[in-house]
């Protein structure tokens, strides 16, 4: 504005008024005012359409998330926005050009949940530990945008002899989560998330925890000492995986000797060498089980 | 020996002339220019604080913290790179999953329709809101504060100050903590 003022004070008196029109001129709204009218808010993968007021062409601008598009229309007439345009959710800006850019934007809502992403962990848990199995789930809509209003999520676990937990959780800021402990029957624990007929489920292996209640046989041979344990479990019944380690630890005449053997069909066995008369103990973790006396060899 | 390397010698055993001004304007010149070639593209300007006081039901290690404020800060750097520049390279290995399919489908939509548009003087507040049991996925909310302009051909069309709120979702990569969820909403 100061530009034309400054203008108009240079030009002498005849030409003043045609200036002062001209300036006038310049300052007024253009003809072909224009102005957007927008939906409040939209859902993601609808169609919507958007009116624009004022006569003549125009250049419209429509910039969100995953779209940026650019087209020539006429003022006056709807514009229609696809559905291809709108997947994602967000706040989308339209920006129409004439003479000047006006702009406005609108909003566009997660439609109506069609996917859970569900974690669990961990995938392979001992029986029988407190808050040692944790889930998370997200509900996202048909076009991978997080479903943010709370929706009640039902989570169940079933090992293979009980049904562990069921339990509701509403979503808050489009997550729910639950923490609880794994069952008493190694084996496959089925976790299942669901929000009414869509449901997402993952496998856990639920196996044995650690040895509980050892005990050992042995008898002398004439190759030395064999020693085995009975069928090894843990404290809920469950038989140990293959190749958990057992400790047999033999003491005698001043000196010891150690056999670390691996579980092989739920026994594990050793040889120890020694002639005079020895005790054997086992242990596997932190379980210790019975002890042997061996007496000593024939001479 | 040749002529000429005598010639030479004789030539540089002479006292030197004193460094002429006209001479050291050059030469300042040349380095301004040197150094301004040399010089990495200029970044945007994005300051990011974060705020882990909230966060559920893990609680956030301070390691962690730094990690995802250095990675958030520069995916932002890039995002903005890339949309300014019409180029998803920046952003590679950055986002992935949804925020990277929209942010590429941006991408190509702005060279399609010859539209650029710059972040300016980005401010994040960042607030970690959710963190997974087992530490494999974040959940934060970014209020973000930055100039947004947009050009059409060199021609700019809009250019405001704006206030966008993010739900962000981050999981953590074989370096780096990744974006994989960048949803704008209306508000927290």
């Amino acid at each position: 504005m100061s530009w034309s003022t400054n203008i108009a004070c240079r030009i002498p008196d005849a030409r003043l008024l045609a200036c002062a029109a001209l300036i006038a001129a310049c300052l007024a709204p253009p003809s072909s005012a224009q102005e957007l009218r927008l939906p409040a808010s939209a859902s993601a993968g609808e169609a919507i359409t958007i009116s624009a007021t004022g006569s003549g062409r125009a250049t419209f601008y429509l910039a969100g998330p995953g779209i940026s598009s650019k087209s020539e229309i006429n003022l006056g007439e709807e514009i229609r926005i696809p559905a291809a345009s709108l997947h994602y959710a967000g706040e989308y800006l339209a920006i129409l050009c004439s003479d000047t850019c006006r702009s406005a934007s609108f909003d566009v809502n997660p439609a109506q949940p069609a996917t859970l992403s569900f974690l669990v962990h961990p995938s392979r848990v001992p029986d029988n530990q407190p808050d040692s199995v944790s889930g998370v789930a997200f509900p996202f809509d048909h076009f991978s945008n997080l479903v943010l209003a709370p929706l009640t999520v039902n989570f169940h676990a079933a090992g293979p002899k009980e049904s562990l937990f069921s339990r509701s959780v509403s979503t808050h800021d489009g997550v729910a989560w639950f923490r609880t402990s794994s069952g008493k029957a190694a084996g496959a624990l089925h976790i299942t998330a669901s929000i009414g007929d869509l449901s997402a489920q993952r496998v856990l292996a639920q196996v044995a925890s650690d040895p509980c209640n050892l005990r050992i046989t042995g008898a002398r041979t004439p190759n030395g000492i064999l020693v085995e344990t009975a069928p090894v479990h843990d404290c809920a019944g469950n038989q140990v995986s293959d190749g958990t380690i057992v400790t047999f630890t033999a003491v005698g005449s001043g000196e010891t000797s150690t056999v670390d053997a691996p579980v092989k069909g739920d026994v594990a066995r050793a040889r120890l060498t020694g002639s005079g008369p020895v005790v054997i103990s086992v242990a596997s973790g932190v379980a210790m089980g019975n002890e042997l006396h061996i007496a000593g060899a024939e001479q | 020996m040749n002529y000429k390397a005598m010639t030479y010698r004789i030539t540089t055993d002479k006292p030197r002339r004193p460094f002429s001004p006209i001479a050291a304007f050059f030469a300042a010149l040349a380095l301004l220019l040197m150094s301004a070639l040399n010089a990495p593209a200029a970044s945007p300007s994005v300051a990011v604080q974060l705020d882990i006081t909230h966060a559920a039901p893990r609680g956030v290690e301070k390691p962690t913290a730094r990690r995802i404020l250095a990675d958030y800060r520069f995916a932002w750097t890039n995002l903005a790179r890339a949309v300014a520049a019409n180029s998803a390279g920046p952003t590679q290995g950055l986002f992935t999953g949804t925020a990277k399919k929209w942010l590429d489908a941006t991408i190509a939509s702005q060279r399609q329709s010859g539209l650029v548009t710059k972040y300016l003087n980005q401010n994040h507040n960042l607030e970690a809101i959710f963190y997974a049991p087992e530490g494999d996925v974040m959940e934060l909310h970014d209020t973000a504060q930055y100039q947004m302009q947009i050009f059409d051909g060199g021609k700019l069309i809009y250019d405001q100050p704006v206030v966008m709120h993010y739900v962000v979702l981050m999981t953590p990569g074989a370096d780096r903590w990744l974006i994989r969820q960048l949803q704008p909403v209306a508000k927290f």
